[in-house]
């Protein structure tokens, strides 16, 4: 009975990669700068729940994608007709669907011509009565909502970036879902990285018609009741925060030439008074068209409206072109954060918050410390176990448990997987499954010397005839944590990954492993007894 | 050393009738405490809503943190301890109908005042928020059942390629009784359904059925054998000769469960409780239930060895 040249190889080859790939992991960041060239760097990172931080689970709203889609389609057709002087006599938007009504069949007939030259690739056209119905394909369908998921994450990445967190991550979740971590964010920061990455950052510019205290006086003035009328007369009503006491709601133009959309740059500044402001700059376009707004609506008030609201209302004096600025009631810091979503850019359509989760450093550092201590309480009391019931063999036991580890810990640093509280569960169940193959082949090796084998022979049947048992047990629990890991979500999915890996070393490591080291000890030996 | 001493025969399959009551009474005390409780006391990252992991320097309990807060204008569905007692770590629980994103914000922020001012709470802190929408949980709740599901399904049908279909239906019908009673005893305890439970429950499984495997394995090599023994008498061979095995790997599990129940913190805490339930059922399931099972199926078929 020899040891086998080429197993003794692999466990040292096996053993000398997981060393290296864990010593990242336990160097941390005193890790000399020459190591990350040559060997890979990134450790075991631990999660959220472990080291503390922000878990923030963002909802895109990408019904709206389609319905921006729909209003560019009504914008472009209405345009299109204005041109060959057809007036529409009304539309609407429902579900995925956009709905124009015409006055007369000839109307109907160009507007059906123009639909389908421009639109039917990504929409079916069918008319009906007086009017024109366009609905989207299904596959169009989809990519607009992929379009907005992507757009919605670079901004939000942007944004994060620009914050100057360390690691962040920021993926895609599922069809709508944008998953944001930031660990190690301290309970300040929070409030602050919420903010940023559910701002809107919708930036436009009106022209100011009229304002007032009250809504409903201000609507009665234009003989209407409800601000959606306003739409008629090409105005709209827009609530007001300029810090101005009697300017609580505005009446400006409906469309605005200018958007956030042509800035190039947006910065801290302060303004004549000394109070903080954001000033930004326009690219070329942005720049010709804002000035040709400012120069037709000189000694007008420009409207300079933020998510829906008049941030400010100055009157403009003379033609402006390349630059503008925000004023208003910002503190330094609001003005800064401004700033920086509009340098980065303004959501295409609404997210909300649909899961938070923020843990605090100090919780993070318990559960790691008591943790730790908790599974090395436990590890040594079960190694003297081993060497208390089966001596010389529990040691041989306890030695592949050590390597077993190693390996473990050595797979999950290699795949830069991220360490939860599940995973650590996932550690447990797997270091359990370990001693356990270690006990079903030791007591099968005193079943054969009772039977009166040899000690060099009771160990070849021991792990001979056991070894479909420990292949057996251990295959059944890998297929329901690949399964897990194929379903699960998150933490499931984390516990099911530790698990898999961890099954597969600890069957190397009970019948490779152990069993090379016991043949290291018995082989060319008559071994008179066994010690176990 | 032997824990058993060798050629040990308990009359294992003469028990498995009381044995079954037993499992019997067990699954229907877990089903009844399902029933009086409504279901599982699903924590938030199930149900949406909030939850606000606090710790503090005093022992104030969770009626005087559920008065004070109702005080502040912000009264939580639940105030409840966790941990230790000494631990003086605590759960506040909003509902999701209750409370928007918004408002947990400015919750935290009267938290914070409270902290800070009043003497009771004074030095405490926010462990932990937790915010969860009403979409996302009930999509976990889905996702983790399915999960649970299909491993089953898994399970039998390797069970079943490697040895027969009554082997398969054994070890699923363990299974499903060791999951069944590990979740009667969360909720006895009036635990939290939490992330952390399911985790220890999917731990449940994979040593359920390894458990189960080593005792069918050695049977199966029995069987090989041939002889004139009954199965019967076989599965009790079988039981009786991976006996030490059985008890010695459910002891060591033990041994590191009770370390993280008493060591590991508060998070580890309730984990380490549902496994130590799972552990003890599932070694007592594939003992009886699951070689019961086997019999009981054989029989009916007709199957002699």
């Amino acid at each position: 009975m020899r040891a086998s040249r080429g197993w003794i190889i692999t466990i040292i080859v096996f053993s000398v990669l997981s060393a290296l790939l864990l010593i990242p992991t336990i160097a941390g960041d005193s890790l000399p700068g020459w190591w990350g060239k040559i060997f890979p760097d990134r450790g075991i990172r631990l999660g959220l729940d472990l080291r503390g931080g922000i878990f923030l689970l963002i909802g895109v709203d990408t019904e709206k994608a389609v319905d921006h889609e729909l209003n560019g389609i009504k914008d472009f057709m209405t345009q299109e007709l204005k041109g060959e002087k057809i007036l529409i006599k009304g539309s609407e938007i429902k579900g995925d669907d956009l709905t124009l009504q015409f006055f007369t069949k000839e109307d109907l007939d160009k507007g059906a011509k123009i639909a389908e030259e421009n639109f039917s690739d990504r929409a079916d056209i069918n008319e009906s009565g007086l009017s024109l119905a366009f609905v989207l394909n299904g596959s169009y369908l989809d990519e607009i909502q992929v379009r907005a998921i992507d757009q919605v994450k670079q901004v939000i990445e942007n944004r994060v970036q620009e914050l100057g967190l360390v690691e962040p991550s920021i993926q895609k979740a599922g069809a709508d879902r944008i998953l944001i971590q930031v660990p190690g964010a301290s309970e300040k920061d929070r409030q602050r990285i919420i903010d940023i990455i559910k701002r809107s950052a919708v930036l436009e510019f009106k022209i100011v018609r009229d304002t007032g205290v009250d809504q409903d006086v201000l609507l009665a003035k234009y003989g209407v009741k409800s601000p959606d009328e306003l739409n008629a007369q090409g105005t709209m009503l827009v609530p007001g925060d300029t810090g101005v006491e009697n300017e609580k709601f505005f009446i400006a133009t409906a469309d605005s030439p200018v958007t956030g959309g042509s800035l190039t740059d947006a910065r801290l500044i302060f303004d004549e008074f000394g109070r903080p402001a954001v000033g930004f700059n326009f690219n070329g376009e942005g720049a010709s068209k804002f000035g040709e707004l400012t120069e037709q609506n000189t000694g007008q008030r420009l409207a300079i409206v933020l998510d829906g609201t008049i941030k400010s209302a100055p009157t403009i004096q003379e033609r402006i072109a390349g630059q503008g600025r925000i004023t208003g009631t910002f503190t330094p810091e609001e003005a800064k954060d401004l700033a920086l979503v509009l340098r980065s850019g303004a959501l295409p359509v609404p997210v909300t918050v649909e899961q938070e989760r923020t843990v605090g450093p100090s919780l993070g550092r318990d559960s790691i410390e008591s943790g730790m201590m908790s599974m090395a309480v436990g590890g040594v009391l079960v190694i003297i176990f081993m060497v208390f019931f089966y001596r010389l063999q529990g040691v041989v036991s306890d030695l592949a448990l050590a390597l077993n580890m190693l390996f473990i810990l050595g797979f999950l640093s290699a795949f830069g997987i991220t360490l939860t509280l599940p995973g650590i569960a996932g550690l447990v169940l797997t270091m359990g499954m370990a001693v356990d193959g270690n006990i079903i082949i030791l007591e099968r090796i005193k079943e054969e010397l009772r039977a009166g084998k040899s000690p060099v022979a009771a160990i070849d049947a021991g792990y001979a005839r056991s070894l479909w048992t420990v292949l057996d047990a251990n295959i059944t629990t890998l297929i329901t944590a690949l399964i897990l890991f194929w379903f699960g979500t998150g933490p499931i999915k984390g516990f099911a990954a530790t698990v898999s890996i961890g099954i597969i070393s600890t069957v190397f490591s009970n019948v490779v492993v152990a069993r090379v080291i016991t043949n290291l000890i018995y082989q060319d030996r008559k071994a008179p007894a066994l010690s176990i | 050393m032997d824990l058993i001493k060798p050629g040990t025969h308990i009359d294992f399959v003469g028990k498995m009738r009381k044995a079954l009551i037993l499992s019997a009474v067990l699954i229907l005390i877990s089903i009844g405490s399902l029933i009086y409780h409504k279901g599982p006391n699903w924590g938030v990252e199930f149900t949406g809503g909030s939850e606000i992991q606090i710790k503090l320097t005093k022992d104030v309990g969770p009626d005087q943190i559920k008065s004070t807060l109702d005080k502040a204008g912000y009264p939580p569905n639940e105030v409840q301890r966790i941990g230790l007692q000494s631990d003086n770590e605590y759960l506040i629980r909003f509902s999701a109908d209750l409370v928007k994103f918004e408002q947990i914000q400015s919750f935290q922020k009267t938290l914070e005042g409270i902290m800070g001012s009043d003497p009771e709470f004074k030095d405490g802190s926010i462990l932990r928020v937790d915010y969860i929408g009403p979409k996302v949980g009930a999509e976990l709740i889905e996702k983790a059942i399915i999960a649970i599901l299909l491993g089953c399904v898994g399970i039998l049908i390797y069970v079943m390629l490697r040895f027969e279909f009554a082997f398969a239906l054994g070890a699923v019908v363990a299974l499903l009784h060791d999951i069944i009673i590990t979740i009667g005893a969360v909720s006895i305890m009036d635990k939290e359904f939490t992330l952390t439970i399911i985790a220890a429950l999917l731990t449940v499984i994979g040593y359920s059925v390894n458990d189960t495997i080593i005792i069918f394995d050695r049977i199966r090599e029995n069987m090989k054998k041939g002889g004139r023994a009954t199965f019967e008498e076989i599965v009790n061979d079988s039981v009786n000769q991976t006996l030490s095995r059985t008890i010695l790997t459910s002891s060591t599990v033990f041994i590191v469960l009770l370390c993280l129940f008493f060591l590991g913190g508060t998070v580890i805490h309730d984990f380490a409780f549902a496994l130590m339930v799972g552990v003890l059922v599932g070694t007592f399931s594939s003992v009886f239930v699951a070689s019961a099972i086997v019999i009981y199926w054989r029989k009916k078929r007709g199957l002699t060895v």
